[in-house]
């Protein structure tokens, strides 16, 4: 199924959480201010049920996704108010993949965790908590992945400060 | 001393303590198995049969810090693991030597500035004999570090100076 399929498909059996999908698209020659859009098509979903939603993706008979290849974040810059988070979808079955994308407000950076559905997130999960900061409520392992237990701050936000010295180690 | 010339004949040879300790030293740095990034793998070459550095005397790669000599900091050091660097350096009974191979270890390399894990060489940790250049070190190039390290040790002295007096 191609992508426009499986946003059909995915309107069809109401998927909770679904917002709008989200195709590339050549710039406007009229618009200079407009760049267009490069990158995958992905669908917008809401955070607060992002899990339900993968549930919904992974037990449909037509999309069937039992493989979860990723979930990450992203920091788009300072002054954004959001964080994306993207997930990645798989279906074996059917070879067709899915992005999902969510923005979640940098000031309540929390939403259900997506272990229940795939255990796989587990380590995803963990290393987006400790790089963005944000918390997977109901995650069953929620420690720190790469970084030390006592490591100050999340590295890959925009607005990080880079720390003067670690154990009595300078970084200068 | 006069009365034993001639009384051995070739079965004995005469030299400095220092220069039989050296040599024997220097004959044999057992390294530590111990890699920490893709400067390991220029390390295993330098331990394989075409370079081979069992040549150095230095190809008895020893498992456990305590029978080792050299600690070769093939890699990028963390400070995660700057600690179990430095313990494994405690461990290693002296004399001991360190090889910083790569820019890694030396000062931190392509991770000076964004690496915000990175301990910008390792001698902010353990005191460092031999720094290599490289990204990775060509084999010959750690071989050379070890020759540097040989000479090193060939011009050290076992004998403790006299201390000076105040």
């Amino acid at each position: 199924m191609d992508f426009q399929g499986i946003f059909d498909r995915l309107t069809a059996i109401r998927a909770p959480g679904l917002v709008r999908a989200d195709e590339p698209r050549k710039a406007d020659p009229k618009d200079k201010k407009d760049k267009g859009r490069a990158g995958d098509p992905f669908v917008l979903v809401e955070p607060q049920q992002l899990a339900d939603f993968v549930r919904a993706c992974r037990d449909d008979d037509r999309l069937h996704f039992e493989l979860l290849v990723d979930v990450t974040a992203t920091d788009p810059s300072k002054d954004s108010a959001d964080l994306w988070i993207n997930v990645q979808l798989l279906s074996l079955k059917f070879r067709h993949r899915l992005a999902i994308k969510a923005l979640l407000p940098k000031s309540a950076a929390a939403l259900p965790t997506l272990v229940p559905v795939y255990r796989a997130s587990q380590w995803h999960e963990r290393e987006c908590a400790e790089m963005f900061g944000i918390t997977f409520v109901g995650h069953p392992d929620p420690r720190n992945i790469l970084l030390p237990d006592d490591w100050l701050g999340h590295p890959l936000r925009k607005d990080y400060e880079f720390p003067k010295e670690y154990h009595g180690i300078s970084c200068e | 001393m006069l009365s034993l010339e001639n009384q051995f004949e070739e079965n004995v040879l005469t030299t400095k303590v220092d220069w039989l300790i050296n040599w024997a030293r220097l004959s044999s740095i057992w390294p530590m198995t111990f890699g920490l990034a893709c400067c390991a793998i220029e390390m295993m070459a330098v331990g394989a049969a075409h370079h081979d550095i069992d040549r150095f005397g230095a190809g008895a790669f020893r498992a456990s810090p305590r029978q080792a000599d050299l600690m070769i900091v093939a890699g990028t050091v963390n400070f995660k693991m700057a600690e179990r660097v430095k313990k494994l350096y405690d461990q290693m009974p002296s004399p001991k030597y360190v090889i910083a191979m790569g820019a890694c270890a030396t000062g931190g390399g392509p991770y000076y500035k964004y690496g915000y894990t990175v301990v910008k060489g390792v001698d902010r940790v353990i005191p460092v004999d031999v720094y290599i250049a490289g990204c990775p070190p060509r084999p010959e190039a750690l071989l050379e570090g070890l020759m540097k390290l040989q000479e090193k040790i060939r011009n050290s002295s076992v004998i403790r100076k006299p201390a000076r007096l105040a």
